[in-house]
């Protein structure tokens, strides 16, 4: 009389409607879309108003907004959507239960992690290219002179600050948490990095850390990319190593409920 | 059939003890009532019994399943609605439902179950403009979605007025009506007299009480409450000395006498043999509040240093 008992997991249409799901939230969420689209593009822009395309000998003879700005304004999408908008959502669902209501159903609650990853990817590719487009259009900016690489490296810093976001949303007990932390995560490393003015005026130290945290270390190689430089090793290799152990930390912490 | 068996679990988190060698059974198609005050160990057992805890000691039986090697197969089966289950604000209702239906491999129709609910019109709402009730209401669709043969329901009331409450109450009927069987964990008296076939009470972690909400208001004396103005000051223990005289006490210059059913002649004759007036009188049916206060009263004196 009573039917067998069969498990299921929740299939690609699950996975689908899920991502969709996440994506219409964080579309509604319109101060979260502001901040990461509208500030780097807005310095890029001021940036770019101000200057004239003098081939700058440092920078491989490209200008200094190929070179520097735009790699900055790149970093800078990523690094505000992946350490302060992605967490805030992560911790928002663990402390309001939504990751504990997920876990009495089929579907496990690392499902909304994954989810709220590819959307924030896709968010951080359509801000990423909004910039670029607007540079090309409006300060004629070069095509990277390693496009290849530049990808390469795009990819390496979206792995690198969104491990270093898992992290924040696996430690911060709250969203105020999770959003203090991840901006006084986002202004260090951009204060060390050099995107607040260049690394040469910091005591020397702290400019060399800063050249290894993700922001600085993206911002160097994504510059080396456009001006057909040699990447520096060390600092793929600091990106690489800040994933790695970022991601494994917030693997390891993340608390579910 | 029992679709829930519980057999000597024990779960402590440090120094407190929340599930003390708690034995139960839940039966198909009843409503089973978790009774208990704050802190008794209810939402730890209904966490046991989802497969969210691993008890320290005992076995968890749901359909034959172990609630966490099986936990796949269960989730098929197991509807919950858990205290404090949130969802986004921007959510929308339809997309919750419709979400969580994508979830399971069966299920019900979303726009039914939400229309069902009394939720038609809020389909396109956000979670976060509905009200209390509907919060809840949709709270439990989420749980009805994947059409579970048990529905856990945790305080599925609280914080409601009490037009949403009686709202939430039919509906819980109308779940049991579609045979499903559902465990409701509450600390409302009302709500669980109201719905539910037995009822375990809990406290401190121990079952001290299990059975239908009317054999444990029987069970503590049952009967009624009598009470009482008199014209003249009168000595209650000439009130206790009388056969179906339960207990006496003084209450805002009301005299309140608990008893059986034989109580109520036997008090109105003595008062009248002794020429004592009665001004006012009105008669009370004891409630599963008065079990419950004597059930759970009773645990605390035999337990003083929990």
């Amino acid at each position: 009389m009573t039917e067998p008992i069969i498990a299921a997991r929740p299939g690609p249409a699950a996975w689908a409607r899920l991502t969709l799901t996440e994506a219409k939230l964080v579309a509604r969420d319109t101060a979260g879309l502001v901040v990461p689209f509208g500030l780097p593009m807005l310095i890029m822009v001021m940036n770019g108003l101000g200057a004239d395309r003098t081939p700058v000998p440092a920078f491989g003879g490209l200008p200094a907004l190929d070179a520097y700005i735009v790699p900055m304004t790149i970093a800078m999408v990523v690094a505000l959507i992946g350490i302060v908008n992605m967490p805030s959502f992560l911790a928002a669902y663990r402390t309001t239960g939504v990751l504990r209501r997920l876990s009495v159903t089929p579907a496990h609650p690392v499902l909304v992690l994954v989810a709220q990853a590819v959307v924030s990817l896709v968010q951080t590719v359509l801000g990423v290219a909004l910039a670029l487009a607007l540079a090309r259009l409006s300060f004629d900016l070069t095509v990277p002179r390693s496009l290849a690489g530049a990808i390469g490296v795009f990819l390496l810093t979206v792995a690198a600050m969104y491990a270093v976001g898992m992290l924040v949303a696996a430690i911060a007990p709250t969203v105020n948490a999770a959003v203090a932390i991840g901006l006084a995560l986002f202004f260090g490393f951009l204060a060390m990095g050099g995107g607040f003015g260049g690394r040469e005026h910091l005591p020397g130290w702290l400019a060399d850390a800063g050249a290894y945290l993700p922001f600085g270390a993206a911002l160097d190689l994504l510059g080396d990319c456009w001006a057909g430089l040699t990447p520096e090793p060390g600092q793929l290799l600091a990106l690489a190593v800040t994933t790695v152990l970022s991601g494994a930390a917030a693997a390891w912490l993340f608390r579910w409920d | 059939m029992a679709v829930i068996e519980i057999d000597g679990v024990r779960k402590r988190y440090g120094a407190t003890v929340a599930a003390d060698d708690v034995s139960l059974t839940v039966e198909r198609g009843e409503i089973f009532g978790l009774l208990g005050p704050n802190g008794a160990g209810k939402t730890t057992l209904v966490e046991c019994v989802s497969g969210l805890r691993k008890p320290d000691a005992g076995r968890i039986r749901v359909f034959g399943l172990d609630p966490r090697r099986d936990r796949a197969r269960l989730r098929q089966v197991l509807g919950v609605q858990l205290q404090q289950g949130y969802l986004p604000e921007a959510l929308r209702v339809g997309e919750a439902v419709t979400l969580y239906r994508s979830f399971y491999r069966d299920g019900a129709d979303p726009r039914r179950l939400v229309a069902d609910l009394g939720l038609g019109e809020q389909w396109d709402s956000p979670f976060g403009k509905l009200s209390g009730g509907q919060a809840q209401r949709l709270s439990i669709a989420l749980a009805l979605v994947g059409r579970p043969r048990i529905a856990v329901l945790d305080e599925l009331s609280t914080g409601l007025d009490p037009h949403g409450r009686r709202n939430i109450w039919e509906i819980v009927e109308r779940i049991r009506d579609t045979g499903v069987t559902v465990v409701l964990v509450s600390h409302l008296l009302e709500e669980v007299h109201r719905l539910c076939d037995r009822v375990a009470v809990l406290d401190r972690g121990r079952v001290v009480a299990l059975d239908t909400p009317d054999a444990l208001v029987a069970s503590e004396g049952g009967g009624q409450r009598i009470r009482l103005r008199v014209s003249e000051p009168l000595d209650l223990a000439v009130l206790e000395a009388l056969p179906g005289v339960t207990g006496v006490r003084e209450d805002d210059g009301e005299l309140v006498v608990s008893g059986t059913r034989e109580a109520l002649p036997v008090v109105t004759a003595e008062l009248v043999r002794r020429s004592v007036t009665i001004t006012a009188l009105r008669l009370e049916e004891a409630t599963l509040d008065d079990a419950y206060l004597a059930i759970t009263g009773r645990a605390t004196e035999e337990n003083p240093h929990d």
